[in-house]
Order: structure tokens, then sequence, then C-alpha cells
């Protein structure tokens, strides 16, 4: 019962995006609040800006799009020829669901998109426009 | 083209399959293929098929020696380009088995030219020997793409197939 009302209450603070696993976006709210207090929520338009905004490396310009698909409702193929489920969570419900995946693969490709690692708020809003896709 | 003939007459003698793989171009200098690619991948941990196979095709251990293996594994964090990272916990379960399961013998070690990187299977004496008639352009070819995509001419690679008789190269 305690749980369900913290579940409520995670949901309630996040938004738009019930459909990814509330634990994980709740997470990131948490982190995103800690690193800015004037964190008001996750937005679907701010995910999808990060989903296409390009990088240039080794010459070439890539963004989560160049691998993951141009449209996350269809799947993608990595640049070893494997095919990438699609990301969209309407698509792929498996989609958000475990956290440790979820960490490994932002760790992973927002090194090799950005360089860096992503922020708490950028995790949250990519889950959150992954989740708005009909 | 004489080799096949060659592998079909011993077929026809009624050795196994299993028998000709690993016997494989036992006479051909430097075109011998590591025998433990004939080993079974059943012993494998889950880990190594999920980690290793979600980019590519989890290439099967004895495609590379053992010192390969580490090198792969000390320097994922530049996998040729990509961020292939692991928990301590996975990467030490993948780094036993592939060095426990990596091929021997000095056809089995690749030559390495780019200091940076970890040596690629491709560059192995008997990956370039068994595949000599295969032209650039072929592998260029968007159905296959480039010499790591084993799949697209082996249909049983993931399972560590490579037989010959098996090949089918796609246009």
């Amino acid at each position: 019962m305690r749980t369900a009302i913290i579940l409520v209450i995670a949901l309630a603070s996040v938004g738009t995006s019930a459909s990814a696993t509330p634990a994980i976006i709740s997470d990131y709210a948490t982190q995103a609040k800690q690193a800015n207090p004037g964190f008001t929520g996750f937005a679907a338009d701010r995910g999808k800006t990060l989903y296409f905004r390009e990088t240039l490396q080794n010459g070439k310009k890539i963004s989560c799009a160049t691998c993951h698909s141009a449209d996350p409702r269809q799947a993608g193929k990595t640049l070893a020829f494997r095919t990438i489920d699609p990301m969209a969570t309407s698509v792929t419900p498996s989609r958000f669901t475990d956290s440790k995946k979820v960490e490994k693969w932002f760790r992973r490709n927002c090194d090799d998109v950005f360089k860096r690692e992503c922020t708490p708020l950028e995790k949250g809003d990519f889950i959150t426009y992954l989740s708005s896709l009909k | 083209m004489k080799k096949i003939l060659l592998l079909g007459a011993i077929a026809l003698m009624g050795i196994s399959a299993g028998q000709i793989m690993a016997d494989d171009g036992e006479h051909h200098e430097g075109g011998k293929r590591p025998k433990q690619l004939a080993r079974s991948l059943s012993q494998a941990p889950a880990v190594w098929k999920t980690e290793c196979g979600s980019c590519h095709m989890a290439y099967p251990p004895g495609l590379l020696p053992a010192s390969a293996w580490k090198r792969q594994m000390d320097t994922l964090k530049n996998h040729y380009g990509s961020n292939a990272t692991l928990t301590p916990e996975d990467e030490k379960i993948i780094r036993t088995y592939l060095t426990g399961a990596a091929a021997d013998g000095k056809y089995a070690t690749p030559s390495q030219s780019n200091k940076v990187e970890a040596p690629r299977i491709t560059s192995s004496g008997w990956f370039i020997h068994k595949h000599d008639e295969i032209s650039p352009a072929v592998w260029k070819r968007k159905s296959i793409g480039s010499a790591a995509n084993c799949q697209a001419c082996h249909a049983g690679a993931a399972k560590g197939d490579f037989n010959e008789d098996g090949v089918n190269i796609p246009r």
C-alpha cells in the first residue's frame, strides 16, 4: 500500500511519462531536482531534440537516430549489423523497465554520441519522449 | 574449388562433419583455422551472449587467442570507436570464459597494424587465407557491409558453425 502511494506521488511529480517504469523516471526526477532545484518536470520535446542532436565523430555526423532509426517506432541497426528493437515504448513495452540496462546504455551511448555522460534531466526527457509516441 | 571437392569426397567417405571442421586446412600453411572454433558454445555464460551479442554477433572465443581477448577486455572503453564498458561482475565472467575457450597456435594470432585498437579477427592469418577469393567489392555489398558481418554468408556463425559447405554469399 505504501509503495502504491509513493508510486502515485512519483507519477504525479513527473507529469506525462506514465508508460515507462515509474521507479526509473522518479529516480531521474530526484537526481534532476538535486542538480537543479528549479526542476519542474521532464519534457518530451526536449527529449526529441536530444534524440536528433547531431555531433561530429571521426568526420561523420551521428545522433541517437543514426542507429535507433529516425522513426523510433521502427527497428534500428547498429554499426555492426545488429537489428535494434524500436525505442518507442508503444512498440517495445520492455524499454526502460530494467534500470541496470537503461543506465548501461546511457553510459555507453551518450559517450559515443556526445563524448560525455548524459544528465539526469536529459535521461528523463529522452525516456519521456520515447514513452509519448503512439 | 578444389578444396570444396576434396571436402565433399571426405564427407562421402563417411567422416563426420565435426572432424572435417577440426582438420580443415591442416595441410595449408597459414590457413589453419583455430581448432577451438569447432568447440560447442553450450558452455558459454548467458552474459557473454547478451553483452557481446547486442551490437554485433557474439564472436565465438575460438576465433582469437587468449592474448587478443585480454586486449579486447582491456580496451572496452574504446571498442573500435564505441564505449562497450561492462559492470565489473559481467566483465570478470566474460573475460574468464573468453580466455579459457580461446584459440591457440601461431595461425590464430592476428597481426596488429594499429597499436590503439584491439586485434581484429579479420587480420588473423587463417582468416585472410580462408577469404582470399573474396574481392573488396563483395565485402562492401549492402547485403554484407564488412568482413565483420560473419552471418551475412555463414548462416550458422552465431552457433560457431563456419563450415565452408554452408556458405552462401548474398548478392
